[in-house]
């Protein structure tokens, strides 16, 4: 499943111009984006909604960096419609900073 | 000579005879009565009951076996199965029965009358705590946001608690005792490795241990393997300002200058790097910036590092050859708490580096990754988001590379002395106790004054109770029903604990999922906490199908997952996705890359440097009041080597006042050679403030109240070995007290 | 088969822990300031050594020849030394009888007490609480006469290096063996005997048993102190309500 979902993303990347870094380096509030992630996109993008199972730790901080460059070629872009710039920036910061490539801190154990 | 059975016969038949003879009633009341006879009896009658649970004496939760007779635990023993302790069960966890028959424990909530830390009290009832509790909170959310509001939890099983009622509340302010302890040398190894590991002792033929302790700062299994392995042939080398156990037992023991471990590990670099000492195939598809090292590490000679840190230089080179040739078995050994220096991340930075070029990294007697243990989150959850929000925690910024979810306590508390960046006005506190075990304890005092409302769930009255406006008892690990929690053993084991009650919670005390879900209800939050303990295990192990049953019959499950080779074909979670000696975003945020050697401040005048560390005996600030453990410490001392202690005119058996900036205690001297002069030392936890720690009371002086309030630059960890302190004589034995 | 209970230990494995001495003080109900085993530091080859012991019962044990009433024996079932509360009138004479200083004066109890492997759990099958709680499993307790328990192996194949630590002048058999170096040696202490037992010990059958009879005279008499009330015993337990 997860294949998929990185083939598609690749694809668009490839066709697409990339934006990516200035996008990125604006951080957004990373805790609202949490909220807000669970709260728009989990209904689907969990292992219930029948799309991809997705979590921050799917893609890697430069895939993410890439896919919300470029969302509007996203499958599911049209969902995003009731999100403003700023939500969008707080849900990438969520992404980003707990991606698959982020350094997981360990609990005390 | 008669024989001794001759005279056994002849006495013991002699005194039957008469005792037939009928003067048996006259000897009976010469001899101790019946009563004594019976009573005698007790200790050796069979125990009536086993029970499994996992002691909560320090943080390692080593399995047990409860034993008990009629309604009273009267034996603590080891589990033999298991495997993270080697099933056994140290001093403390022996001396845990005392924790829950403490007379001293609190029994009920109390509400503060008078002033903070007057010790004035009254019992309320548990109803009328949490409405009050709840109230405050919410008043404090409306007035100063809910990051009004900090939530400290201390190292439990239900601590997990008490974080989703801080989230599900909508405070980000979180703090715990990590950023007290280990944050730097997590982040060190974390951003070397992209995770934190954990040595397989057991299996390693060379063990550099710089600061660790682990002959008497016990974890499990390093400690019991450390032995093993040595019996083995593993070669033991400590580098520690102090003659610890540890260090007594090692094969070798350098009394290194505190402070410069960073230059002893830059130098072995040098040499296993310049030396060629490393396996090249390896390090080219593992690792990643082998050739800045090489160029950072170039200056760094043995001769220079011996300068710095009073090792000699034949040694370090001798030293990196050896750990070289033992090599992928040998390791720089991680440690645990890194709450010493300034540079505290980088110094740990230099031992994952070395570590690197070892080249042990997932591999047996080296650094290895987690091992899966499968337990999943149970009941979860979307967390509300409040609008009002401030967009950061309170003490963000002020160090570039916290832990989200950690933050740092110092900064933590600055920020509430301050009000900046906004204020901070309410605490829950559970099972932590920072006037004791964070640095500057005048300044925690103040931090509790500034607040507008402080709750701390414990089992005893220690001095950060002592200082709340509302004491709420919590039950010991024997009276409790606690989630499953995975453990990492290294190569032990991974395995999945949990605790049942093995006797009824005492008095009226309750634990903190208790707590937190009544006061959840009372926000108007309780759709978060709708679900019991027990109901929460039963998701926690949905995806073990052995767990219930292997913890119900053995006390403890095991996840036979993958011990070595879980990173094979595995990206490490570092930007160049391999093991990065050099940090690429270290550089991105202007951070060294590699760790840059400073020197470690020189002492003022006389002052001597403090240092902080660990006995076998005592846990912090937890364990002083246990009778038991008391009776072999009942209080600290300071060690001093016997020409600096001659310098300040004290001689064996004076009491000495230590002074800081920071400031002051007076406790009895040991004069020991066993410290290098410039150093001293004294264990954390005594001269207790607090009226309801009877045994602890005024016993011996403060460590908190003498340290000062120093940071990591990089994490905010404390930095609790920059204190310099003057040693002056107070009396001679008995005579001076604090 | 011959049943000698005894201990082994593997000194070089001990970090003084100290987990062994609080065991035993829980699951025996040890009193305050008693300790029944202990751990000695030590030095070997300029590195820290440890050594954990206990009461050693001994093969001839001069606490036993020190006892007046037969109270504390060697039980030939299990080659154990025992005390037995009820004959023990606490005169205290076997405690500086012990070289190791192994005894000591219970408190409350108002008897001799120490070490006696733990009966009471090995009655239920477990080990004494000092054996399984330690965190090297430095200490190995067996019938070191039975060749195929794990303690009669290691007694056996380690013949040649097991060491007993004895006083030069009191050599009194301890059955606690080290294997190989241990450290300190020197520490026991010569067994002090009471006097009236050297000078009995050598006296006569028939003297011993004119001494026997007088001490039954003197029981009596104190007997009918007692009935007719107050005395001796009410006087005691004043001097002794002081616990330290």
């Amino acid at each position: 499943m997860q294949r998929t979902v990185l083939a598609v993303l690749a694809a668009v990347f490839l066709s697409a111009a990339i934006v990516g870094a200035a996008l990125a380096e604006e951080k957004g509030n990373a805790r609202k984006g949490k909220y807000l992630f669970r709260k728009n996109c989990r209904s689907c993008h969990s292992p219930e909604g029948g799309k991809s199972d997705l979590s921050p730790n799917s893609l890697t901080q430069a895939q993410w960096t890439k896919a919300f460059a470029n969302w509007k070629s996203l499958p599911c872009h049209g969902e995003w419609g009731g999100l403003s710039d700023e939500d969008r920036k707080d849900i990438f910061s969520y992404m980003h900073d707990f991606a698959k490539d982020s350094p997981t801190p360990a609990k005390c154990s | 000579m008669a024989t001794t059975s001759d005279l056994r016969l002849t006495r013991r038949g002699f005194l039957k005879a008469a005792a037939v003879a009928g003067t048996g009633a006259l000897l009976g009341s010469l001899a101790p009565a019946a009563p004594a006879a019976a009573r005698a009896a007790a200790s050796d009658a069979p125990y009536d009951r086993s029970a499994f649970s996992v002691c909560d004496m320090c943080f390692n939760k080593c399995g047990l076996i409860a034993r008990v007779r009629g309604d009273k635990v009267v034996k603590l023993d080891p589990n033999p199965k298991f495997l993270k302790s080697r099933g056994m069960l140290c001093a403390r966890g022996n001396a845990g029965l005392r924790q829950l028959y403490d007379p001293d424990r609190l029994r009920y909530p109390l509400l503060r009358q008078g002033e903070r830390g007057e010790g004035k009290w009254r019992r309320i009832s548990w109803d009328e705590a949490l409405d009050l509790a709840a109230a405050r909170m919410k008043e404090i959310g409306e007035k100063h946001t809910r990051c009004g509001m900090l939530f400290t939890a201390g190292s439990d099983m239900q601590s997990g608690f008490v974080q989703r009622l801080a989230e599900v509340y909508g405070s980000f302010n979180v703090t715990s005792h990590e950023s007290l302890c280990l944050v730097s040398n997590n982040r060190g190894f974390l951003d070397t490795f992209g995770e934190v590991p954990f040595p397989d002792v057991l299996h390693s033929k060379y063990v550099v241990m710089a600061g660790a302790n682990r002959f008497e700062a016990l974890v499990t299994p390093d400690s019991m393997d450390l032995m093993t392995a040595m019996q083995n042939g593993l070669k033991l080398v400590v580098l520690d300002p102090r003659r610890t156990k540890t260090a007594g037992l090692a094969h070798e023991w350098h009394p290194i200058r505190p402070g410069t471990d960073m230059a002893f590990m830059l130098a072995l670099a040098h040499v296993i790097v310049g030396e060629k000492l490393y396996d090249a195939a390896w390090m080219e598809e593992k690792t990643y910036g082998l050739e800045q090292l090489a160029a950072h590490v170039a200056d760094k000679t043995p001769e220079w590092a011996a300068a710095e840190c009073g090792v000699p230089a034949a040694d370090i080179v001798r030293i990196a050859r050896e750990l070289a040739a033992a090599a992928p078995q040998a390791m720089v050994y991680p440690g645990r708490r890194s709450s010493d220096y300034e540079n505290s991340t980088q110094i740990r930075r230099s031992f994952a580096i070395v570590n690197a070029l070892l080249g042990n990294w997932d591999r047996p007697g080296g650094l290895l990754a987690a091992r899966q243990v499968g337990l999943k989150g149970a009941f979860p959850y979307t967390a509300p988001w409040y609008d009002d929000s401030p967009p950061e925690r309170a003490d963000a910024g002020r160090a570039p590379i916290m832990f989200e979810e950690e933050g740092s306590f110092v900064h933590m508390r600055e920020a509430v002395l301050t009000g900046e960046p906004y204020p901070v006005k309410g605490w829950f506190i559970y099972k932590t106790n920072p006037m004791q075990t964070a640095p500057d304890r005048q300044r925690t005092a103040r931090m509790m004054q500034a607040m507008d409302f402080v709750v701390c769930v414990d089992i005893a009255m220690s001095d950060t109770a002592w200082m709340a406006d509302l004491v709420l008892p919590a039950p010991s690990y024997l009276e409790r029903m606690d989630p499953a929690s995975g453990l990492q053993g290294s190569s032990a084991c991974a395995c999945v604990v949990q605790r049942d009650p093995v006797v009824p919670a005492l008095y009226e005390s309750r634990p903190v999922f208790d707590i937190v879900k009544g006061l959840a209800q009372r926000l108007g939050l309780g759709e978060f906490f709708d679900f019991n303990v027990e109901q929460f295990r039963v998701e926690q192990l949905k995806g073990l199908s052995d767990a219930a049953r292997a913890l119900a019959e053995d006390g403890v499950y095991y996840n036979p997952s993958k011990v070595y080779g879980i990173y094979e074909g595995r990206a490490h979670k570092t930007k160049s996705q391999k093991i990065e000696m050099y940090n690429q975003r270290y550089a991105e945020l202007g951070l060294d890359p590699l760790p840059v050697y400073a020197p470690p401040a020189a002492a003022p005048g006389q002052s001597l440097r403090m240092v902080v560390g660990r006995n076998a005996l005592v846990t912090h600030s937890s364990t002083q009041n246990n009778a038991l453990l008391h009776e072999l410490v009942p209080e600290n001392t300071l060690w001093i080597h016997p020409r600096a202690a001659a310098r300040a005119g004290v001689r064996p058996g004076d009491r000495v006042e230590v002074a800081s900036p920071a400031g002051r205690g007076v406790l009895a001297a040991e004069l020991t050679p066993d410290i290098r002069e410039d150093t001293v030392y004294m264990l954390t936890g005594f001269g207790a403030l607090s009226g309801g720690l009877s045994l602890v009371k005024g016993r011996g002086a403060c460590l908190a109240e003498i340290l000062e309030s120093r940071a990591d630059a990089l994490t905010g960890n404390a930095a609790m070995h920059e204190t310099f302190v003057t040693v002056t004589r107070a009396g001679a034995g008995k005579e001076a007290r604090s | 088969m011959k049943t000698q209970l005894a201990m082994l230990v593997d000194s070089s494995k001990c970090i003084d822990c100290k987990a062994c001495m609080l065991s035993c003080k829980v699951a025996n109900a040890v009193p305050d300031g008693a300790w029944r085993n202990w751990i000695k530091p030590g030095a070997a080859q300029g590195r820290l050594h440890f050594q954990p012991g206990g009461c050693m019962h001994c093969d001839t044990p001069t606490c036993v020849q020190a006892c007046p009433t037969g109270a504390t024996f060697k039980d030939p079932a299990d080659g154990t030394v025992k005390i037995d509360r009820s004959l023990c009138i606490g005169c205290g004479n076997c405690i500086p009888a012990c070289p190791y200083g192994a005894r000591y004066r219970h408190p409350e109890l108002k008897v001799a007490d120490k070490c006696d492997f733990c009966a009471g759990r090995r009655a239920q099958g477990l080990q004494p609480a000092c054996v399984d709680t330690c965190p090297t499993k430095a200490r190995v307790f067996g019938n070191i006469a039975d060749p195929e328990s794990e303690a009669g192996r290691l007694y056996r194949e380690n013949q040649s290096r097991l060491v007993r630590v004895v006083n030069a002048r009191t050599d009194t058999k301890p059955n606690m063996f080290y294997l190989a170096a241990t450290a300190p040696l020197d520490w026991p202490v010569e067994a002090r005997m009471p006097s009236a037992m050297g000078l009995m010990a050598g006296a006569t059958p028939v003297l011993r048993g004119l001494v026997g009879l007088t001490g039954l005279g003197v029981l009596a008499m104190l007997g009918r102190q007692l009935v007719a009330g107050g005395g001796r015993g009410s006087e005691e337990s004043k001097e002794d309500a002081h616990v330290d």
